[in-house]
């Protein structure tokens, strides 16, 4: 006898192994259920590997649109006989385990419902060369029947999957109605769990926040890109790749965009440097690792005042670290990168559409301010696909900021130097290469005003309060925290970037457990915005949270801060490589609210 | 009144033009014979200085960027990093004429690896190496351009075999490999005005005596040792585009024209020996040959023009891409409406 359906609440663990084209049935099932208006999302946890080692796919059907991995899993689906065991063992009582008999390894979990398919015999029946991928589509076709997935829907899925190729749209489609069938006639299809069509706004799709980004930089008129692979972030480039003749041809039929497989990151930065200082937009993307080999350009673009733009996709760090697996562990080395006295503008997304429009924006913050700017962005907002609406216009148009194009602006300024300040905004104006307009040797050594070689005292110190003062101007030209606030005051979470994925959750856990109601305050950029400051001002406790170990903005805050609120912040930082899920932070938070006050939890 | 005349190039500057700062390198540095040679060849093949970049990386090299062409723009970046950054600023903007200065440590050691790939993607600059063994700013340890056996004036005799640059250049298809020394003013000024007229990347190694720490007699790079020790392959005349080939003195003997992309030629006196330029393996054989005999070959090693550049490769629009207008470089508002549209279906 069977409890009421689950509709539109519960959470899929598929276990397969790397490379054998699982990737493909799972976005199928993604997409499906999406297609049926159910809010979905989907994680991809794989390993760093090409083929053979374990990936896990985690699908959350909620109708209250969380997003995170859900605690519990309810439909376990096991195919890789690596972690089979282990992902039997776990499983908790009353898990739906739907396995592939072929595998021939034991389920032995009377606690459970245990439901077999014998997916590589079938799959080997109607293609044997393909048998190891096309099994796949039998767990689709399988949860399909059972979770009652429209066939329209995994039509559609299909098709945008396998664009264009017939033979595998309808080879993949009859493995699919084969595993319906099956389940059909072999398995009591009343699982408990169940997909109900939602009104679906016409409007939305899904996208990776790395494609979104890219698309972003390519509105925003990006010139040159120079790229070295590096997980996660090789997509971003790629995507700019595939888009750019699409969307940005030349009357001529001749590229506006510069790609440049670079020999390694360092190269990589020094092209972003050098296309910045020649006037153009240049860009790179990477990870950590590679924002540290960058650093010595980082310090350059900053002392120099070149414009440029670095997307860091944040993984697992320190060192090569996990790969594969995300994290907001970069923020202080791209806050301060490089030696001496560095401060850098860092716009951090928490959604594609931001991805999208930080993509276009990042390239006039950094020639308003003639500084590198980062886009913070990491694996699970980078790799996974997340809902939108659609992508919206820039609303203003190209700022190339303070260059001087002709001798007539170079007149109507009086005594000008490259680094002279003459509007008090700590930004001087710039003149490019190939104008002859006041050429200067640019220089990473020290310089006055005029750009000339100097090692006076009292030049340099003027020189970098100017540039603490430039960067400092910044705060409220960049992307307004958004917040969430309640009457209440009595806390408020801090957060930024892929943490948006999880916070909803979160504070439902909040509310639900201790009656509390959070406010939320989400930082979209670094240095942080003056409403930031007035959002802790005006709280009796702060909570700092973050996927990381040490609380790097709560390190930020603390430095930044007046000294008065400092007692009000408090750190809720952890990372294990997983994207968060919601129940680990909220009970992190309740323990640091409980542990030293008694009058917040009443 | 005393009237003097002064001398124009043909886009009627004066040399004066092509100057630039007070040079504070150590007084008969090989690198201030070199930057009067930039100076010369810029001027006299009448380049506008504001369509120059002049770059470099880091060391005595790297600093005399200042000291010429004052009318360019010019980035001094960092350490053995220069080809990277004229790579992107080339991307941006094809018709600025690239002028790289670096070191021996700047490129033999820390930038090898951007030196290589740059010749990889033949980027299209003029790439000159003042190449003296040590590192001058750091007071004079050895670079790994000296050769075996050579002594600098403190210290021991090196024992290291040297990374030859020009060999290196010419392995990886460089379209021009050239050596010469800094001593060697007309031989340097005729090889760095082809590299100017060349299209690609032009190699120059220049072997330029650091008088403070290596012009000792025991140093293959002193200048009394490369004056005795220089073997050179050809006597060379550069002859520009714009000027009538009969005001050219002809040689007597046999000679060899390269035409170069701009249409100038390089005239090719043999002297003694027949090097063919175009042949990779003769040019080889004449680096390996002299570094047996512990003498330096000087002259145009080797020369090709077919391949394409970096940019040329890429399809570029035929604008430089810095001068694009805003409505080439931004996708219009119906462009995202139907890129938004063929997401949703």
């Amino acid at each position: 006898m069977r409890m009421a359906k689950t509709v539109n609440d519960f959470t899929i663990n598929i276990a397969t192994a790397n490379g054998t084209g699982s990737q493909s049935a799972n976005l199928i099932l993604l997409h499906s259920m999406f297609e049926m208006g159910v809010p979905v999302s989907g994680k991809n946890l794989f390993p760093s590997n090409i083929s053979g080692l374990p990936t896990w796919f985690i699908i959350r059907a909620s109708d209250e649109g969380y997003q995170a991995p859900g605690d519990t899993t309810h439909v376990q689906v096991v195919m890789n006989k690596d972690t089979w065991l282990a992902d039997v063992e776990k499983a908790e009582a009353g898990t739906i385990i739907i396995h592939n008999m072929d595998v021939k390894l034991p389920v032995e979990r009377d606690d459970c419902v245990v439901l077999g398919m014998p997916m590589t015999k079938m799959a080997r029946s109607i293609n044997p060369r393909l048998a190891r991928m096309i099994a796949n589509m039998y767990y689709v076709g399988a949860l399909a029947e059972t979770l009652g997935i429209d066939q329209n829907a995994i039509n559609s899925a299909v098709a945008q999957q396998f664009k264009g190729k017939d033979k595998a749209i309808e080879l993949n489609l009859q493995a699919i109605s084969e595993g319906r069938e099956y389940a059909r006639e072999n398995w009591d299809c009343d699982i408990g769990y169940a997909i109900e069509a939602r009104d679906k706004d016409p409007n939305t799709f899904l996208i990776e926040g790395n494609e979104a980004a890219a698309l972003g930089c390519i509105f925003g008129g990006i010139n040159m890109l120079s790229w070295y692979p590096i997980t996660p972030s090789s997509s971003l480039a790629e995507a700019l790749i595939a888009w750019l003749p699409k969307l940005r041809q030349a009357d001529d039929g001749g590229a506006t965009c510069a790609v440049i497989q670079a020999e390694d990151e360092l190269a990589a930065a020094g092209m972003v440097v050098g296309a910045g200082w020649a006037g153009g937009r240049g860009m790179t993307c990477t990870s950590g690792p590679g924002i540290s080999l960058m650093s010595e350009f980082i310090g350059l673009a900053y002392f120099a005042e070149v414009p440029g733009v670095i997307w860091d996709i944040n993984r697992v760090g320190p060192s090569t670290g996990l790969p594969t697996r995300t994290q907001q562990g970069d923020l202080n080395l791209l806050y301060e990168a490089s030696h001496g006295d560095t401060q850098h503008i860092v716009l951090i997304p928490g959604t594609v559409d931001e991805c999208f429009e930080f993509g276009w924006r990042a390239f006039d913050v950094a020639e308003q301010f003639q500084t590198l700017v980062f886009g913070f962005s990491d694996l699970d907002l980078g790799m996974n696909r997340w809902a939108t609406a659609g992508f919206e216009y820039p609303d203003q148009k190209l700022d190339r900021g303070k260059v001087i194009r002709t001798q007539e602006q170079l007149d109507a300024i009086e005594n000008f130097g490259r680094y002279r300040d003459v509007d008090g905004d700590g930004i001087p104006y710039r003149t490019l290469p190939g104008s002859g307009l006041e050429p200067i040797l640019y220089r990473g050594t020290g310089h006055d005003e005029d750009g000339i070689y100097s090692e006076d005292p009292g030049i340099y110190a003027a020189t970098v309060a100017r540039l603490k003062r430039k960067i400092e101007g910044a705060r409220d030209l960049l992307p307004a925290p958004i917040l969430r606030e309640e009457n209440d005051k009595q806390v408020g979470i801090i957060y930024y970037g892929s943490v948006e994925n999880t916070i909803t959750e979160i504070d439902d856990i909040l509310e639900s457990t201790t009656g509390l109601k959070v406010s939320t305050c989400r930082v979209r950029a670094l240095p942080y915005h003056s409403e930031v400051e007035r959002f802790v001002a005006e709280y009796d406790k702060v909570i700092v949270l973050e996927i990381n170990r040490d609380g790097q903005l709560y390190g930020i805050l603390r430095k930044e801060l007046p000294v008065e609120h400092l007692s009000k912040l408090h750190s809720v930082a952890f990372s294990d490589g997983i994207p968060p899920r919601a129940r680990v932070y909220a009970e992190m938070i309740l323990k640091t609210l409980t542990s030293d006050t008694t009058e917040v939890i009443a | 009144m005393s009237m003097r005349q002064i001398q124009l190039n043909v886009i009627d500057l004066p040399k004066a033009d092509y100057t630039g700062g007070p040079s504070s390198l150590c007084p008969g540095c090989g690198h201030d014979q070199i930057s009067n040679v930039i100076i010369q060849a810029a001027w006299e093949n009448g380049i506008a200085p504001e369509t120059i970049a002049k770059m470099s990386g880091i060391g005595c090299s790297s600093k005399t960027p200042a000291y010429f062409l004052g009318k360019s723009h010019g980035f001094n970046t960092v350490h053995g990093r220069m080809p990277s950054v004229t790579t992107g600023a080339n991307m941006v903007n094809k018709d600025l004429a690239f002028l790289g200065v670096s070191g021996d440590g700047d490129t033999a050691s820390i930038g090898i690896g951007q030196f290589v790939h740059a010749i990889r993607r033949n980027l299209n600059m003029v790439y000159i190496i003042e190449n003296n063994g040590v590192y001058g700013l750091t007071k004079g340890q050895y670079s790994a351009t000296v050769e075996r056996g050579s002594k600098k004036k403190k210290g021991e005799v090196n024992e290291n075999p040297p990374i030859d640059l020009c060999k290196m250049a010419i392995n990886l298809g460089c379209g021009f490999v050239a050596r010469s020394f800094s001593g060697s003013k007309k031989q340097l000024t005729a090889l760095l005005r082809a590299a100017l007229s060349h299209r690609g990347m032009a190699v120059i190694d220049v072997i330029s005596p650091c008088v403070t720490f290596a012009n000792n007699d025991e140093s293959y790079r002193s200048y009394n040792y490369v004056k005795t020790n220089e073997e050179e392959l050809h006597a060379v005349d550069y002859i520009p585009h714009f000027t009538p080939i009969e005001e050219v003195e002809i040689p007597e003997g046999e000679f060899d024209d390269i035409e170069l992309f701009d249409g100038s030629t390089l005239r090719l006196e043999t002297l003694g020996g027949d090097h063919d330029p175009s042949d990779a393996v003769a040019a080889l054989a004449a680096v390996h040959d002299a570094e047996q005999n512990d003498k330096h070959v000087t002259g145009l090693l080797y020369y090709d023009s077919k391949m394409k550049t970096a940019d040329e490769a890429l399809g570029l629009t035929e604008t430089p891409l810095v001068d694009l207008p805003e409505e080439q470089l931004r996708p219009s508002k119906v462009a995202l409406d139907e890129l938004n549209q063929s997401f949703r279906t």
